[in-house]
């Protein structure tokens, strides 16, 4: 579990399992502490890489850093099937069924008409054989519109091997954790090298929480925190199935921000440098301290809080959409970078079907001046069959913010094609900026041998993968009247009647004399009844 | 004379209908071996909240008296609980004051938001899905099985309205419990609906062996009991509200009796009328224990006999060991540099 604070309070658990198994298809027959409803979907469905995230709320890159593990808004689902795979859609289709039945998450939404298969910003994180990556084994897809609660935790704890009654799961409370500014649970499947050598293989699985904490909306009046007030309760032990289990609470900001003093005292202290930045982080030992009553980790602080100035990371995007009216339009991709040097990126764009984007409209400005990209690669949308893909690779100045800029059309659905709540608009998948950044400030990503926090400790690499999203889009087609059926048939049978009435009494009814004094209508009666006195002076004249 | 020979034709057919409609006395005679349920909420948007409550309150009790998750089919259309407008998170409950926070903890939610339509509601019931639908989202019943289904939403005089947007009509769902019938999909089953003119809907059933109570009858509409002020719309439906006050008194072990259950809310309570449609359901509901619908006892048989069971088989090694081919394996490039460094200016 690592825990960091600046103005707000980010907290990251992490669970791994590493599991020994040959590989082959009976891969995930035998299982220990492997879930074995996650081994199945696995094994049935050929998979050699696999990453689930759903995720509510938007990662302020600005504000925040850079998150352990990122994740889009909503849910996000990417694959690597092995090479021996033979119908890699089909399969595809029969993986997020699973997925779904398994997660209690509509997964079975995604289909080829909104999976995409990037070239060169999903490359496998685990170990292969050989370099050649045939990207038409990878399959990447999101639901921006899916919600994560507690129908989403259940399963996910119950694929631990303590499930929630012990170690850090039994902090998950989702009361509490579905009260915070951005959660996210994730699902990592890879395969990894089981030593050195690198002739074996293991299948690791990372489960991952991430959190922000908004202190003010709960409405602490203070900024001390603990784990009690986060979790609503603190920690009665480690899970005795675990090697090992840590905390690590991220002291860097202590010696430039408001200081504040932890209560237990940490177990150590450990140093971290990584690619030329320093972090602090004070560790706690949870096998090693004894549990006669449930740990709570607190933090007071001395002094009232200071504000200071937010220095935003070396990297952030956000993206928006320009245009009005509903023909025509257009997204705007920002880039901020904040380095002293050129970075390459990889943007990859994720557009609906039914957005169809046009390529030669695609402009790339930074600083005022209009740059090429290196390489672009553009899959083209099909109606109701394949989204539109758009990988750009490019390399932005220093200290720039680069606009890409594409317009689009909207397009008229058919009837059944709008959901339920059409009114609401249709969701643009994130946009995915890959780089590989030369400094380690604010990255806390794992390296890639790794698989668990304290392997990313002074683990400085000649480069640290970082792959940001920015926000999801929602668009407002143009949505068509539900209700005009029923009013024209009402309008219609109105008008028929009014016009059918009348016609049918004129051909059908005879006109005949009447006398006058005869038979008065009620109305006329009561008239007169009322009216005695008056009647005859009316007469008169 | 034709007259005649007409109606004796039509004497013998409903002779011969009515053969074929006799229940198979094995299935008179026995009883359930399983219990499952479908819950089924309808409606979308914030103000119908208290729909998604109704469900959860059923599903909360049917899940407290022992049916386990694997046979709770739950279909819920919107999203109440993580809804940013809800201001306790993860949490649905079913009065004002907080009482019962009906979502809980342990929840699953097998078909939401989008996925709840007449045609899943349909195919779920018939079992006619698609080839790799996940076991949670089958309703994998089968002759002994007791389910409980229980509707909620906005409905009229013979239909239930799903997601605003289409309809199941009463018709069209009669004919899906009798396909259940004639598939043997089903021991008994306990209808329960929860919405305006809510009779409307067993109007039509045709299959035996089905117990159905609706929280208002043809003509009248189902009211909903009190407003939250902080959230502002309606928390729960009276019907509901009255039969989860009932429910949280039953234990698993309880001798309460489906009679009592369908005399759970007087009209002075409900203001609508509860309608029951005894009909179709051969056994006098005051002597049906409660827990054949909503609890899920499993018939235990205790002996004293000794069984003998011996591992003899001997352990079998796999003396055939997979040659490992000594292949090495290496981390994939994260990030194509070398695509920057050839083309970059």
């Amino acid at each position: 579990m690592v825990y960091s604070k600046n103005d707000w309070n980010k907290l990251l658990k992490m669970f791994t399992t590493v599991w020994d198994a040959p590989s082959g298809p009976q891969m995930f027959q035998h299982c220990h502490l492997f879930p074995r409803a996650l081994g199945e979907v696995a094994g049935r469905h050929n998979v050699q890489e696999l990453h689930v995230t759903l995720t509510e709320g938007l990662w302020r890159y600005e504000y925040w850093g850079f998150p352990v593990s990122d994740a889009a808004p909503g849910a996000e689902l990417w694959t690597w099937f092995r090479n021996d795979t033979k119908d890699v859609d089909n399969i595809w289709k029969k993986l997020t069924g699973a997925l779904s039945g398994l997660l209690c998450a509509s997964l079975n939404f995604i289909g080829t008409p909104n999976s995409l298969s990037p070239e060169y910003s999903f490359r496998p994180t685990g170990v292969v054989k050989n370099s050649n990556l045939n990207s038409s084994f990878v399959r990447y897809a999101t639901l921006p519109r899916e919600i994560v609660c507690t129908e989403n935790l259940t399963p996910w704890k119950k694929l631990l091997p303590c499930d929630s009654k012990k170690g850090f799961a039994s902090l998950l409370n989702a009361g509490h954790i579905h009260n915070t500014n951005y959660h996210s649970l994730g699902l990592h499947i890879r395969p990894v090298c089981k030593d050195a050598k690198c002739t074996e293989v293991s299948i690791e699985l990372r489960q991952t929480v991430s959190l922000v904490y908004d202190m003010m909306i709960l409405g602490f009046q203070n900024q001390d925190w603990s784990l009690r007030k986060l979790f609503g309760l603190g920690l009665s032990g480690p899970c005795p199935l675990a090697t090992s289990s840590f905390i690590y609470v991220d002291v860097t900001s202590n010696e430039t921000g408001t200081p504040y003093q932890l209560q237990p005292e940490p177990t150590e202290v450990i140093t971290s440098i990584r690619g030329g930045y320093e972090s602090k982080f004070k560790v706690y030992n949870i096998q090693k301290m004894s549990f006669t009553h449930m740990l709570n980790i607190v933090a007071t602080y001395s002094t009232p809080k200071v504000y200071a100035v937010n220095v935003p990371p070396v990297l952030y995007a956000s993206r928006y959409i320009v245009g009005y009216g509903q023909e025509r339009g257009g997204i705007v991709t920002k880039i901020h970078n904040n380095h002293w040097k050129h970075l390459d990126i990889i943007y990859l764009e994720n557009i609906p079907w039914f957005l169809p984007i046009y390529l030669h409209t695609l402009r790339v400005v930074a600083g005022g001046k209009e740059i090429t990209p290196i390489l672009k690669k553009y899959v083209p949308g099909k109606e109701r069959s394949r989204p539109y893909s758009l990988e750009v690779l490019l390399r932005i100045p220093a200290r720039s913010v680069t606009e890409i800029y594409i317009e689009f059309d909207y397009v008229f659905l058919k009837w059944q094609e709008y959901p339920p709540d059409a009114n609401h608009g249709f969701y643009i998948g994130s946009a995915i900026i890959s780089a590989y950044l030369p400094v380690g400030k604010n990255y806390m990503g794992l390296p890639q041998a790794g698989p668990t926090i304290y392997s990313s400790f002074n683990a400085s690499r000649e480069g640290f993968l970082l792959q940001l999203r920015t926000e999801s889009l929602i668009i407002t087609l143009p949505t068509p009247d539900f209700s005009m059926p029923y009013n024209v048939i009402c309008l219609a049978c109105t008008v028929v009647a009014l016009a059918f009435g009348p016609l049918h009494n004129i051909t059908t009814k005879r006109l005949c004399m009447k006398d006058g004094n005869s038979c008065n209508g009620l109305l006329i009666r009561l008239k007169s009844m009322l009216f005695k006195g008056r009647k005859p002076q009316a007469q008169a004249h | 004379m034709r007259a005649l020979l007409f109606f004796v034709t039509i004497f013998y057919v409903n002779e011969y209908v009515q053969a074929v409609r006799q229940i198979p006395d094995d299935i008179l005679r026995g009883n359930h071996t399983n219990n499952w349920a479908v819950l089924v909420d309808t409606s979308r948007f914030w103000f119908n909240y208290r729909h998604v409550a109704n469900v959860l309150s059923i599903y909360r009790s049917v899940k407290r008296l022992g049916i386990p998750d694997s046979q709770i089919i739950l279909m819920v259309a919107d999203d109440m609980a993580c809804n940013p407008r809800n201001p306790r998170p993860a949490t649905v409950f079913n009065h004002r004051k907080q009482h019962i926070n009906v979502y809980g903890d342990d929840v699953e939610v097998d078909y939401r938001g989008y996925e709840v339509t007449v045609e899943n509601f349909v195919r779920l019931l018939t079992g006619r899905l698609f080839p790799g639908t996940p076991r949670s989202k089958q309703l994998l019943t089968d002759e002994g099985s007791n389910i409980l289904v229980y509707l909620t939403g906005h409905g009229g005089d013979g239909f239930l309205k799903f997601q605003d947007s289409e309809e199941v009509t009463s018709q069209e769902l009669a004919d899906a419990l009798e396909q259940m019938w004639q598939k043997r999909r089903y021991h008994e089953i306990f209808f329960m609906i929860d919405t305006c003119q809510a009779a409307s809907m067993y109007e039509k059933f045709y299959s035996p062996n089905i117990l159905a109570v609706a929280s208002s009858l043809v003509g009248e509409d189902s009211l909903s009991h009190h407003v939250d002020p902080a959230i502002g719309v309606y928390i729960i439906d009276r019907y509901t509200f009255h039969a989860l006050h009932f429910l949280e008194r039953v234990s698993p072990d309880s001798m309460k009796t489906m009679g009592e259950f369908l005399a759970v809310c007087p009209k002075q309570e409900c203001i609508s009328t509860v309608g029951v449609r005894r009909d179709l359901f051969p056994r006098d509901p005051h002597k049906v224990p409660i827990t054949d619908f909503f609890g899920s006892l499993r018939p235990v048989e205790l002996g004293i006999n000794y069984l003998n069971v011996s591992i003899a088989l001997p352990l079998t090694e796999n003396t055939i060991r997979p040659v490992k081919q000594e292949e090495k394996y290496h981390y994939a490039q994260q990030f194509p540099t070398h695509l920057f460094q050839t083309r970059a200016t």
